[in-house]
């Protein structure tokens, strides 16, 4: 019984009421200023027990007899513990501001977790407020440009639904996986982007490039930013490494909101918006002997016949405001044993383009229950259903999408419909883009059930010890649906062109599952030593079958695929089978020196050896140093660095040898893929070391974190250019490394509180350097479309993201490889600002971003050249000699010179810009919070770049060839009003 | 100690919790869930295999033939490739100002690698053949390893018809150890020597092979036949007359037969097979058309019947300085068969035989053969050697329009500087440059 004594010893200690009755506290909670802070939680200290403040801050709760003390929290504030010895009926609880969010918690391990000030890394942090407190915002990728540093956060193009490609910290891999992995509430988030099967009408992989391109969306798009409560980046291996065979890219660690003890807390909210063409470029001007230029007799006999009239095709195409709506309600609560948050969100836009728009219905439900006394159960669940309506875009070399068919129209062609209905033919190129626009489908649907479930039972917490054993599982599936339908009119598909008609019908069903089970022990020492042991395993299984249905010679408009001549399948499974292992101890000694050593092991079924186990290190410190000096103006001094391991697989298939099917004269038959398989293939290592110094002045008004990061990722994998005679054109190989190295700046601060005014304000400055260090095979280019219209290449001791091209006398040619370098598509340096300024009820917020350099290969200019149809085909600002306008310029280098299509990608841009008001709660009897206001997305966009805008990437999310434009579906920009009630 | 006790107790529990997923943490390797491997094949194929490899044989000839006659058509200045959405097919093609071709890019590349493709699906073939446990007869394994040599050489040929004076790989059975670079003509010599090497086993040899074919015939001794042509075609390459002459003897040539027979690729509108590559409808825009070269036109015969071939179109088609009135039209459907090799050449290749081996009626027979069946009168112009000779290339020209022969043929009497430039500053190739990747 000797534990019961300390025990009793214990309780004396901070009780010393203990004899008295039950006690009886109420009080309010107020800020700074004495104003009343709304959804406080108040919770008795080491106990589930809790409630949460009204609208005028009050709060009443009932302490055991012994007493105790209440713990008060709320975002964006100081933790504060109050020692309550007997009943107290008009207790404040005045709450300090955590101004350089010291105080947050952040996730460190699987399953611990750790202040700001202890951290030994950069942690990139978005909270729900940076999500969607200033706009609504469609995918939650798309909302995190330029809110914590050190990513590269691009959108493949305009078209509705996402396709969004989060490269941090550098180049991660080749031709691997290069985003990051996504966790949600401890389920793997697949992020997949499956291509629909376009590339049938399109045939853009085939001349220039073998890749798809068919601009599809990438899967994290299904995840509801109104659900989430915060994000935690974590940039490389440094931090990730406890995620291991998967990690190299980056783990985006999501946390769901959760329903709080206290009364029922309902939100409302209803935003509604419009949106419109980003950029308009406008058409070239015709006359006679323009059109006779361009398009010789032909051209003049269909100018003549429309009489030279012309049409605005661009905003014909690109014209529409696009309305946009989203309807949000949430209601969350709890008492001391259960916790509950169900949030619905129904968002419906129109698109820039007729027929093309976004559609999605999210329901999640967290459910949190204390089942005893040592057993904690939490359950997530969300189901979504999602629809886009994507247009039809990027390259082709069919001249068939709409982008292309666009700029190889001249303004002067008619192509309405009759008055039956009938539209013509585009007497110029292939296909009429009204027509196609009208009729065509080409749509993305998703339903998705993501569950997660936790059960974590204490094992003991006694005298400094502290053992707890965590299970949890998640499930993540959902079917996607592809519906593409080309219907035999399109003029490309009629009277021999095309196959009359075609209906491509894609299904992929992904069945992922993923289970861990931890065990954490803590150890408090009395002496303010801590240790935090934790070990377990994890096991992770991917299970996603695509099958694509291509049906051609239709049955008049009929759409099933059995009204068809001839029918294709083909069907992809990529299943993958992850076991692993880690371990960690972290140590802390009075918050002033901090060491964490961890390490995972990890086998799978996507190495060569599915058996083998591959081992991950990590190890960190830091060092809070400002106790040791006598610095008074500093609130915080600390000195952190952090060294990891993670890895990255090969594409799936890569380690197989296979022959691939072909259907021959009614029969089948097999040949050697075009890429040889390699079963000894390594996975992809990173090894990253980062360096930083986070300090704090004048009570953490102003914060600043500087980190220093060199990455290295060796054995890269890289599907080379083989020597073709061997039968094979590529090959899966082990045969580089590359070398990040950077620096990222954040500084916050408060310029001003005062009771009034608050301005809160935060920049981010980061910069990624990447040079290749190892390279086993002769430099080769890679991506694009070859030398003569710009193409990455990877060589040694260069830039993995240079773009090189042929060049002529004016370019700085390298006499070995007749190739110059024109470009890299790496900035020179991103900054985002963000401000947050409030004067009493009202609140601006601003989110602006600067990306300083970093070129992109503009092959819209090209097409639009060759069709003479550029808009500044006229112009006169680009020949020497002066001879040549900026159309006949261009083409007429081209082929000796790749220089006219490398354009330099840097904007500026206000990505966010948001002012709300708080209607006085006294029109609402206290009873409820109203706030309305307006927003806008990139209403301010600055750039030269010659299109619609420089953020593009015909080949969607691939690691290298991003930054190539093709005709893509033009990005926009919105504006919103919104309105939210809470009570 | 009671507290310790406890303590190690649920230590214990929980430690054993964890210990009871371990056993899960074996991961066995999972085959690949999408394609057959090429190790399992290649060890003990069954018969439906070995026709699987045949069918990929047959069906992977066809890929990027686009690519490859539109360079060699393009370059021997039989039509234009007018392609928007890639210009190269009228700069670099053409040799169009300072363009110049490029060693790693599709024109170059793509034929190149889709036909060593095929070579590697022979190889494939020829090692399954030789351990297979199917029941299969010794006549019957050594015909089908023929056929598949006889695919090879085919295949090699198209290949060193692109490389020419670079020569090709001809030993390329194992990646990792590939043969060396023959120069032109050591590489003809190998390909000749790898089609006479079947033909010990396929000619006479009365079993059929142990699986169908598209080309030719199933039949042993008949696919001989097909072997010889091809041998024909690589002995006037090579200008042994005499072994083109016995090759021709033993082929499919009938002087009075019909031009059309011979072997095809097939194309059709089935699920997954693949169309006519070279079809274009006509009148089809300018933005993506293949147009015939004007002189094609203004340098034939009157009455040449074989200008069916280029219809003229409803309007001028122009692109980069280029025009034409006359659609490519060699193939009016796009599921019609392309010629690997047909009755048509074999009497123009025997034609040239006997002009160079000195029998000049034989020759103007086989002239006049053609000439007729395109509703010209006989030849009436002298019946020396060189006369002969641009005789038979110019009804070459017009027999095999478009057939991938024009370019070539004009390259072995070294007479490419009399193909047409269309453009001051325009070059006629020689050849394609070796690809990158084999340097």
């Amino acid at each position: 019984m000797q534990h019961s004594k300390r025990l009793l010893c214990l309780f004396c200690f901070f009780a010393p009421v203990w004899l008295f009755a039950q006690i009886n506290v109420s009080g309010t909670v107020v800020d700074s200023k004495d104003n009343p802070i709304q959804f406080a939680t108040v919770k008795i200290h080491n106990s589930n027990q809790g409630t949460s403040t009204d609208a005028n801050g009050k709060f009443r709760i009932t302490l055991p007899s012994a007493g105790g003390a209440l713990e008060v929290s709320f975002i964006g504030y100081k933790t504060q513990t109050v020692p309550v010895t007997g009943s107290l009926s008009d207790l404040i609880v005045r709450m300090q501001e955590d101004v350089g969010h010291m105080e947050e918690v952040i996730i460190t391990g699987l399953a611990s977790a750790t202040k700001r000030g202890n951290l030994a890394h950069a942690v990139g942090t978005v909270s729900a407020k940076q999500l969607v407190g200033t706009t609504p915002q469609a995918t939650v990728d798309a909302a995190l440009y330029g809110k914590f540093p050190g990513a590269i956060v691009s959108a493949n193009s305009g078209a509705p639904g996402g396709g969004i490609s989060i490269k941090l910290r550098g180049v991660t891999s080749l031709v691997g996986n290069s985003q990051p992995l996504f966790i949600v509430d401890g389920v793997y988030y697949d992020n997949s982007s499956i291509q629909s099967g376009t590339n049938f009408i399109s045939k853009a992989a085939g001349q220039g490039s073998t890749n798809f391109q068919d601009n599809p969306s990438n899967r994290v798009a299904d995840l509801d930013p109104e659900d989430i409560e915060r994000i935690e980046i974590l940039k490389g291996a440094s931090t990730s490494a406890i995620y291991g065979a998967r990690a190299a890219a980056g783990v985006v660690i999501i946390t769901t909101k959760k329903g709080r003890t206290g009364k029922p807390r309902v939100e409302l909210g209803q935003s509604i918006g419009w949106q419109m063409q980003l950029k308009k470029l406008g058409q070239r001007s015709w006359d006679t002997s323009k059109v006779r230029a361009a398009f010789g007799a032909n051209g003049i006999a269909v100018y003549n016949a429309n009489e030279g009239r012309t049409f605005d095709y661009e905003d014909e195409l690109y014209g529409n405001v696009g309305y946009m709506s989203n309807t949000r309600l949430s209601v969350s609560g709890g008492n001391e044993k259960t916790s509950y948050y169900a949030g619905v969100t129904y968002r419906d836009d129109e698109a820039i383009i007729k027929t093309t728009g976004y559609r999605k219905t999210s329901f999640r439900l967290n459910l949190d229950q204390n089942v005893a006394k040592f057993l904690d159960l939490s359950l997530n669940a969300n189901y979504v259903e999602s629809s886009a309506d994507r247009g039809f875009f990027n390259n082709d070399n069919t001249s068939t999408t709409l982008g292309v068919s666009f700029v190889a129209t001249p303004s002067w062609v008619n192509l309405y419909p009759d008055a039956n209905g009938n539209y013509p033919n585009n007497p110029l190129a292939p296909s009429n883009f009204i027509q196609t626009r009208d009729l065509i489908t080409n749509n993305e649907k998703v339903n998705r059930i993501l569950l997660g479930g936790r059960a974590t039972w204490t094992v003991f917490t006694k005298g400094g010890h502290d053992l707890k054993v965590i299970a949890l599982g998640g499930l993540d599936k959902y079917t996607l649906t592809t519906t593409a339908i080309f219907p035999a009119v399109l003029q490309f598909q009629k009277d021999g062109n095309g196959t009359n008609g075609a209906l491509i019908y894609g299904t992929t069903v992904a069945n992922n599952t993923n289970f861990s089970a931890l065990a954490v022990y803590e150890l408090a020492l009395d002496n303010d030593m801590r240790f935090t042991t934790q070990a377990g395993y994890n096991g992770f299984n991917v299970d996603l079958n695509t099958i694509v249905n291509t049906a051609t010679q239709l049955i008049g408009t009929q759409t099933n695929l059995d009204q068809a001549g001839s029918i294709q399948v083909e069907q992809n499974k990529n299943i993958s089978k992850d076991r692993g292992f880690f371990v960690q101890e972290e140590f802390n000694f009075k918050d002033m020196f901090i060491a964490t050593l961890g390490l995972r092991g990890d086998k799978s079924s996507r190495n060569g050896d599915a058996d083998k186990l591959y081992y991950y290190p990590k190890a960190s410190a830091a060092f809070n140093i400002l106790p040791l000096t006598s610095l008074k103006t500093f609130s915080l001094l600390k000195l952190r660095g952090a060294y990891g391991e993670a890895g990255n697989f090969a594409p799936f298939g890569a380690i197989y040898a296979s022959l691939v099917p072909v259907n021959f004269s009614g029969t089948t038959g097999s040949i050697v893929d075009v890429t040889r398989g390699a079963g000894d293939l390594e996975p992809e290592r990173q090894r990253e070391l980062e360096l930083g110094l986070d300090a704090g002045i004048l009570n953490n008004r102003v914060g600043f974190e500087f980190t220093w990061y060199k990455k290295d990722v060796e054995d890269l994998i890289l599907k080379v250019q083989t020597t073709g005679s061997g039968g094979f054109s590529t090959a899966w190989k082990n045969v580089a490394a590359i070398e990040n190295k950077g620096v990222e700046i954040s500084v916050n601060a408060v310029p001003v509180i005062t009771k009034e005014w608050r301005w809160n304000t935060q920049a981010n400055w980061w910069k990624n350097t990447a040079r290749v260090t190892r390279l086993d095979v002769p430099p080769f280019n890679v991506g694009a479309f070859g030398a003569s219209l710009g193409t990455y290449r990877i060589e040694k001791g260069k830039s993995p993201t240079q773009l090189v091209g042929v060049g002529d006398a004016s370019d700085k040619v390298d006499p070995e490889t007749n190739l110059a370098v024109f470009g890299n598509t790496e900035p020179d340096f991103n900054l985002a600002w963000s401000n947050n300024v409030t004067w009493n009820g009202f609140e601006l917020n601003v989110l602006m971003h600067w990306k300083k350099g970093g070129d992109n290969i503009n092959l819209s200019t090209l097409l639009s050249d060759i069709f003479g149809t550029s808009p500044d085909y006229d112009k006169r600002t680009l020949d020497p000699s002066g001879q040549l306008t900026d159309g006949p310029y261009r083409l007429a280098i081209q082929g000796a010179t790749a220089r006219p299509w490398i354009q330099d990608a840097s904007y500026f841009r206000v990505r966010e810009l948001g002012l709300s008001y708080t209607l006085p709660k006294i029109w609402f009897r206290d009873v409820a919070r109203v706030r309305v206001g307006f927003s806008g997305r990139n209403l301010i966009n600055v750039f030269d770049y010659n299109s619609y805008d420089p953020e593009v990437s015909n080949f969607g999310i691939d690691a290298i060839s991003s930054n190539v434009e093709v005709t893509p579906y033009p990005s926009s920009k919105s504006f919103h009003f919104n309105v939210s009630v809470t009570f | 100690m009671k507290f310790q006790n406890k303590l190690y107790r649920l230590t214990a529990l929980a430690v054993l919790f964890i210990a009871a997923g371990l056993p899960s943490c074996n991961v066995d390797p999972i085959l690949d869930p999408n394609n057959p491997s090429i190790t399992g094949i290649t060890q003990n194929a069954t018969i439906g295999e070995l026709q699987n490899l045949v069918v990929g044989i047959e069906a992977g000839m066809r890929n990027n033939l686009n690519n490859q006659y539109d360079g060699i058509s393009v370059i021997g200045r039989e039509y234009y490739r007018y392609s928007t959405s890639d210009p190269r097919f009228t700069s670099e093609l053409l040799g169009k100002g300072s363009a110049v071709l490029d060693n790693n890019t599709f024109y170059t590349t793509n034929p190149f690698n889709a036909r060593y493709r095929v070579v590697k699906n022979t190889n494939i073939l020829i090692e399954a053949l030789q351990n297979t446990k199917a029941t299969i007869s010794d006549p019957q394994r050594k015909a089908a390893i023929a056929y598949a040599k006889t695919m090879q050489a085919h295949e090699l040929l198209m290949v060193l018809n692109m490389q020419y004076e670079n020569g090709i790989r001809v030993d390329v059975a194992d990646p990792d150890n590939l043969g060396p670079f023959l120069s032109k003509d050591e590489s003809l010599n190998a390909i000749q020597n790898l089609l006479n090497e079947a033909n010990i086993d396929l000619k006479g040899n009365t079993v059929d092979l142990p699986f169908s074919t598209t080309l030719f015939s199933k039949n042993a001794s008949e696919f001989s036949k097909f072997n010889r042509a091809l041998a024909a075609r690589v002995a006037v390459y090579r200008r042994d007359w005499n072994l083109a002459n016995t090759a021709l003897a033993e082929s499919f040539l009938d002087l009075n037969g019909p031009l059309t027979d011979g072997a095809y690729y097939l194309f059709s509108t089935g699920g997954g097979d693949l169309l006519n590559p070279l079809f274009f409808p006509r009148n089809s825009p300018p933005a993506e058309a293949r147009v015939v070269h004007p002189t094609f036109i203004t340098d034939a015969e009157p009455g040449d019947t074989r200008l069916s071939k280029a219809p003229k179109r409803t309007s001028t088609a122009s692109q980069d300085g280029l025009n034409s009135d006359y659609d490519f039209y060699v193939y009016p459907t796009n599921v019609a068969s392309m010629p690997v090799i047909r009755n048509e050449e074999l009497i123009l290749i025997y034609a040239e035989v006997q002009a160079q081996l000195n029998n000049p009626t034989n020759a103007v027979d086989a002239i006049n053969r053609i000439r007729n069946a395109a509703s010209l009168p006989d030849y009436t112009g002298p019946t020396d050697l060189n006369s002969l000779i641009t005789e038979i290339l110019k009804q070459r020209r017009y027999s095999l329009f478009g057939e991938g022969h024009r370019w070539v043929d004009m390259r072995r009497y070294n007479r490419l500087n009399q193909l047409p430039i269309d453009r001051p500053g325009d070059d006629v190739w020689q050849q394609f440059p070796r690809p990158m990747t084999e340097l």
